[in-house]
């Protein structure tokens, strides 16, 4: 078990619904909470992360701000998708992780259903394998 | 071409729906409105064509003073009582709004509070910002609603107050620019907040 950004194990944000330049999806898997990416128009908004190969994950954890309701589904879009819903909070980051219980994965994708606010941002993604 | 020119050094920032709703009978004038700020003062339609459902325009507006542009998605709804439930689902949480009514007809403004309702139920509690416009100002002489009482109205609803004539195509650009403002603005007060939050 190791705990690790998406940036070192080599995954990539593929597709964002919204692109400022200032503030691009990249900034999603840096590390940082510093640094984020923003919605940038209405909901539904969302991000697709690609790994490398074909990775177990046992749970992954979002830092937000403004999300409301996030649906995270694995690889095919066939199936339902696992749910989070996001705690209001002010001026700090909300924190959830949602156990993934080893599913195989290559592509994460999150949608972000809806907002506290009309917009929403993301600071930071992080695995665990 | 030259619209082209002027995306090249802007960048593409913010995408946003906004719809022009109507307040009140049909065709007070929000198709006029929405076409002829879409295709840059072209053309005005004497005859009237209802709207049936939704009719989704896009354009891009550049920010002044700024290298940016906001990208606006104009819903432009059916007014019809029995169409406009339909329209409604379109709706989505839209972030800012247009209401439009008829200055030669007092109900059609009295309606916009029920809109503006209607429109809140959708935003769940966010804030609503925008624009009231009144058209047709070019018929002055069958003018049924003061600009101050009009404006007045939009004051205690946050929205800011737009006299225009789709007619002599006059002031038509304004409302969809200060709706484009507000969304510019909406967003820079969001991007404060985030560079200032604490670790979850
Ligand atoms: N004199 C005058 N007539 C206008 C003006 N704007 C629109 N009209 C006329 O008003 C009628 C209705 O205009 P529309 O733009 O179709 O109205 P609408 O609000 O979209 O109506 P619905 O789609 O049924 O909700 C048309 O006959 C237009 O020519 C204006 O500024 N001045
Ligand atoms: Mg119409």
């Amino acid at each position: 078990m190791s705990d690790s950004s998406f940036n070192s194990l080599g995954v990539k944000v593929v597709f964002a619904s919204s692109c400022d330049e200032n503030h691009p999806p990249e900034n999603i898997m840096d590390g940082n909470t510093k640094t984020f990416w923003t919605s940038t128009g209405m909901f539904p908004q969302e991000f697709v992360i690609r790994f490398p190969e074909p990775t177990r994950v046992a749970a992954v954890t979002v830092e937000s701000y403004n999300g409301t309701k996030t649906v995270v589904t694995i690889n095919s879009t066939h199936c339902p998708g696992s749910v989070m819903k996001f705690e209001r909070t002010e001026r700090h980051l909300q924190l959830n992780t949602l156990s993934l219980n080893g599913s195989s994965a290559v592509h994460l994708r999150f949608v972000i259903a809806s907002g506290h606010d009309h917009f929403v941002s993301v600071h930071r993604v992080t695995v665990k394998t | 071409m030259r619209k082209l020119q002027m995306q090249k050094d802007h960048k593409l920032l913010f995408s946003t729906v906004f719809i022009p709703v109507h307040a009140g009978d049909a065709a007070v004038g929000k198709s006029s409105l929405s076409h002829i700020f879409y295709s840059g003062g072209s053309l005005f339609q004497k005859n009237y064509n209802m709207t049936a459902g939704v009719e989704l325009l896009m354009k891009c507006v550049n920010i002044p003073e700024t290298n940016d542009t906001v990208e606006l998605y104009i819903l432009d709804s059916a007014g019809k009582e029995t169409l406009a439930e339909g329209c409604e689902k379109m709706w989505g949480e839209p972030s800012l709004v247009c209401l439009v009514f008829d200055l030669t007809n007092e109900q059609s403004f009295v309606n916009c509070s029920g809109w503006m309702e209607r429109v809140r139920t959708h935003c769940q509690g966010l804030r609503v910002s925008g624009v009231l416009v009144g058209n047709k100002s070019d018929l002055s002489a069958r003018r049924e609603v003061q600009a101050s009482v009009a404006k007045e109205w939009a004051q205690s609803q946050g929205l800011e107050y737009h006299e225009t004539s789709a007619k002599e195509m006059e002031n038509c650009d304004a409302p969809f620019l200060s709706v484009a403002r507000a969304f510019y603005s909406l967003y820079n007060e969001h991007l404060e907040t985030v560079r200032n939050l604490s670790p979850g």
